[in-house]
């Protein structure tokens, strides 16, 4: 038996479309009942809710840092005190509470101090370039404090090296 | 509008404030407030550029600009190059909100690197922490 596709068969996409949505036409009018009672769609997340969620698993991991190696206290408290502002700010520009961290799935930080700065140092790089992003790509009352945001995580990789 | 032109101004007195804060230096230091000072001049040059192409004129530098406080000695310079940093950084942060596309990316640029140099103006001196949760609104 010969194989034949819908292209040469002579099948166009707009025709299957066609016929699809007639079905669906008619089991739509059938059904209109129980469409009436469908809940509104809900509104679309943010688009700095993925920022938000970095923010607060690099806070995280900064604690978690802390937590195994004491002897960098000083040096990395005042940059995860930063990233815990961040996330108040984008939480407030979102317009929703701040969500609470989740420790437990960042509980693993290298044992060694260097290697630990080291891990950090390339995550705020990359959170740099994910705060501009959004910065460049943000409404102009948003822009400023992403932009500050951004900047903020530059001067991480500064004291990190 | 955008506020390009309020930053043309930041810019030009972070040009003279180095002036003043790198005969107050030496050895690194003063290489760094070099670096800076050109690094300020660039960015007044592409300001000048950006705002030969708009209607928008382009305020001139002042002779002189008032300094925060005297300037007498190493650590008074160090003090003050973090204030220009500080103060060239809050105005780019402003710009942010009233541009776009390729002028927003040169004042994200200008900020983070207002921010950055701070920082290391701030290790210097012996500032701890040497970090700000949000530069450009100090």
């Amino acid at each position: 038996m010969p194989v034949r596709t819908w292209v040469n068969d002579g099948w166009t996409r707009r025709s299957l479309l066609t016929a699809a949505v007639a079905g669906l036409g008619l089991g739509a009018t059938a059904a209109c009942g129980i469409f009436d009672d469908e809940p509104p769609t809900p509104p679309d997340p943010d688009p700095l809710e993925p920022l938000l969620a970095g923010t607060i698993a690099l806070a995280d991991r900064y604690d978690a840092t802390i937590a195994a190696l004491p002897e960098l206290t000083t040096r990395l408290t005042p940059v995860r005190d930063a990233h815990r502002t961040h996330a108040t700010e984008l939480a407030r520009m979102i317009g929703k509470p701040l969500p609470s961290s989740s420790p437990a799935a960042t509980s693993s930080a290298p044992a060694d101090a260097a290697a630990a700065v080291a891990a950090l140092r390339t995550a705020e790089q990359q959170a740099q370039r994910a705060a501009a992003d959004a910065c460049l790509a943000a409404s102009a009352k948003r822009a400023p404090v992403l932009g500050s945001i951004a900047a903020s995580r530059a001067t991480h990789v500064e004291v990190l090296s | 509008m955008s506020d390009l032109p309020t930053a043309l101004t930041a810019e030009h007195a972070a040009i003279f404030g180095y002036g003043i804060a790198g005969a107050h230096l030496t050895g690194a230091a003063q290489d760094a407030a070099r670096a800076a000072e050109a690094a300020h001049r660039a960015r007044r040059d592409a300001l000048l550029l950006l705002l030969a192409g708009t209607p928008t004129s382009a305020p001139p530098a002042a002779p002189v600009y008032a300094l925060p406080f005297p300037v007498t000695d190493g650590p008074s310079a160090l003090r003050l190059a973090i204030h220009l940093e500080e103060r060239t950084a809050a105005v780019w942060q402003r710009t942010l909100g009233t541009t776009t596309g390729d002028q927003r990316r040169m004042s994200l640029d200008a900020l983070t690197d207002c921010a950055v140099r701070a920082t290391r103006w701030r290790k210097a001196a012996g500032v701890n922490p040497a970090t700000v949760p949000l530069p450009g609104t100090t």
